[in-house]
């Protein structure tokens, strides 16, 4: 059994009275040791994914209606607010997107990690103080003796980053979800960050669950990767063969837009159209409108998922008669 | 330290707000040391020196009693301050309470916050009026009403404020770290309301006395016999021709003091939110 394993995952929001379907269907499993990639653009459902897994859909607007979760044995979605609370930054944490507001402003970086580590382990004040300094060394901060009586405000955004990444890894957790950690970042603190995780997952096992829109991202670290188009996963395969064998049009979409810096183009290919709203009603293949091999029976049935090879599957009438 | 160099900076270059701040400095010492200052007791009656001008030994003069005006006068500074940060006290634990709940528990909060509206639709005097006729007169029932009356106005501050803050990642996180309800509103969200907080609280400590002083004036405020400046005007109203300092003193106090609060919540407000810095620049 997988360490966490997300079965027909469906979640809606409310709007004008009616429930639209933001996710449906998603499924996939993470094992101890190992990343899952879940890439797509922006409003496919990635993020509302992570959330539902953090039990942070808390509200009316956006809810779970159905499938499940199980984190290590345990069904996340019927838990009761002790139990989750109990799991949630002990046995599995989160890294979120916006490093610069992840942290609360007013207080010391190093108080709010000891306060994670004493939510969930007995600590004495000294010897939580102590394995916070131990955590932002881990994850590189400079002289962190004297930084962890830092403020937030007083770091720049890739070390508040890195605070965030060590206030997750502060009781070891078994699951790591990341949600677009290096969007906010430039390129060499990205590469860093991304570095410390792997470093990380050699050294403790952890499962990562890694949202991204950047490929080049993905196939550096996933071992395996789900691609997500309109709340469906359209195509999850292993990362080699993802890049060498895809089978969906979207994916082949995504990997043509990516520059290639060594070749002579001067126009850079681009998905047409744009994903569509929530409000459309679409019948059929929700990438229909905006693919190129697009034909009658796209526009009328909703290709159902097939296994394209073994450990490889895919949502689409012509899977394999995609240029690879 | 910290303290000092903020005050510093709310305070540099506005002597106007400089002056406010000495004045409740003032009006504090003589509120704490007020035996040692008055010179006679402020409920002594002498009916032989009654109506007497203001000069030596009754500096204010004496009202219709023969009581030393000035003597009651740095007693009602005593007034001041206790009505003043009593209504604070109530007005923020009442206020920010619903304000913080309503913006955290939502649907708790729909309900919470149309009862505020409804509160705030009276006119401010007009509810307290209506609050100090179910209850006795007394300093605290007047602290309590006026506290009310301004707990509206600071549920809907920091209702707005809870919102936008529930919203921040930081929360999220908490929430993902396994913090519960009680651990996010006090923990992580209340100490980022501070300031807003220190403001609002300036404010109405300043509008509490005027408020204070509108109910002793029309005789629904603090009970006859405790000197305050509000319950001075209201007695001596019908000699304000015959001994006009009787009026002008106790009412020059008021519209000191109130000036000046609103000086240094203006300066606090202004150190805090420096959008507003240019509007009255140099006062």
């Amino acid at each position: 059994m997988a360490l966490l394993e997300v079965q027909d995952l469906e979640i809606a929001v409310r709007t004008k009275g009616k429930l639209l379907p933001v996710v449906q269907g998603v499924s996939f499993d993470v094992d101890d040791n190992e990343t899952l990639g879940i890439v797509g653009e922006s409003g496919c459902g990635k993020s509302l994914t992570a959330l539902a897994i953090m039990g942070l859909l808390g509200g009316t607007t956006v809810r779970i209606t159905g499938g499940n979760i199980r984190f290590d044995g345990m069904d996340l979605l019927t838990l009761s607010d002790g139990e989750r609370r109990s799991i949630m930054g002990n046995r599995m944490a989160m890294i979120f997107q916006e490093p610069m507001t992840s942290l609360n402003p007013v207080y010391r970086i190093g108080d709010q990690i000891i306060e994670n580590i004493r939510q969930h382990q007995k600590m004495t004040n000294v010897q939580a103080r102590d394995r916070a300094v131990e955590l932002l060394s881990l994850v590189r901060i400079p002289n962190p003796s004297e930084r962890v009586d830092s403020f937030p405000h007083q770091m720049s955004g890739g070390q508040r980053q890195r605070v965030m990444i060590a206030m997750a890894l502060s009781c070891d957790p078994k699951l790591l979800i990341a949600d677009e950690p290096t969007t906010a970042l430039d390129v060499t603190v990205q590469k860093e960050v991304l570095d410390l995780m792997a470093d990380l997952q050699t050294r403790m096992g952890t499962a990562i669950v890694l949202i991204s829109h950047d490929l080049g991202v993905i196939s550096e670290t996933c071992d395996k990767v789900a691609v997500m188009y309109r709340g469906r996963v359209v195509e999850a395969a292993a990362t080699e063969n993802l890049f060498t064998e895809l089978a969906h049009p979207y994916t082949r979409g995504l990997l043509n837009s990516i520059p290639v810096v060594d070749s002579d183009v001067d126009w850079l290919e681009a998905i047409p159209g744009r994903v569509p709203t929530l409000e459309e009603e679409l019948t059929g293949c929700a990438f229909h409108p905006r693919c190129a091999l697009v034909t009658k029976l796209c526009a009328t049935s909703m290709p159902q998922e097939t296994e394209y090879k073994p450990g490889h599957s895919v949502r689409c009438h012509f899977s394999g008669k995609v240029a690879p | 330290m910290n303290t000092l160099i903020f005050f510093q900076t709310a305070f540099a270059g506005r002597r106007l707000a400089t002056l406010g701040f000495l004045w409740l400095v003032m009006i504090t010492v003589a509120a704490l040391a007020a035996p040692l200052i008055a010179p006679f007791d402020p409920l002594e009656i002498d009916p032989v020196g009654r109506l007497a001008e203001p000069g030596w030994p009754n500096l204010f003069g004496t009202d219709h009693f023969g009581r030393d005006t000035f003597s009651r006068a740095v007693y009602g500074a005593r007034m001041t301050v206790i009505i003043g940060t009593g209504s604070v006290a109530v007005a923020l634990l009442a206020g920010g309470l619903i304000g913080m709940i309503s913006a955290y528990f939502t649907r708790l909060g729909h309900f919470l916050m149309r009862c505020v509206d409804v509160l705030m639709a009276f006119p401010a005097l007009l509810m307290a009026l209506a609050l100090i006729t179910l209850l006795e007169r007394s300093v605290f029932n007047t602290i309590l009403v006026i506290g009310i009356v301004y707990a509206t106005t600071t549920a809907r501050i920091l209702y707005g404020m809870t919102l936008k803050l529930r919203g921040e990642v930081f929360v999220d996180a908490a929430v993902c770290s396994g913090a519960g309800h009680f651990s996010i509103l006090f923990r992580h969200i209340l100490p980022n309301l501070v300031s807003p907080l220190l403001v609002q609280a300036s404010f109405i400590f300043a509008f509490a006395q005027l408020q204070a002083a509108a109910l002793d004036f029309l005789g629904l405020g603090l009970p006859p016999e405790v000197p305050s400046w509000g319950n001075m005007l209201s007695e001596e109203r019908i000699y304000v021709t015959r001994a006009p300092w009787l009026l002008i003193y106790p009412g020059m106090l008021i519209v000191l003091s109130v000036f000046s609060m609103n000086l240094v919540g203006d300066a606090l407000r202004d150190s805090i939110d420096p959008r507003f810095k240019d509007d009255i620049a140099g006062v």
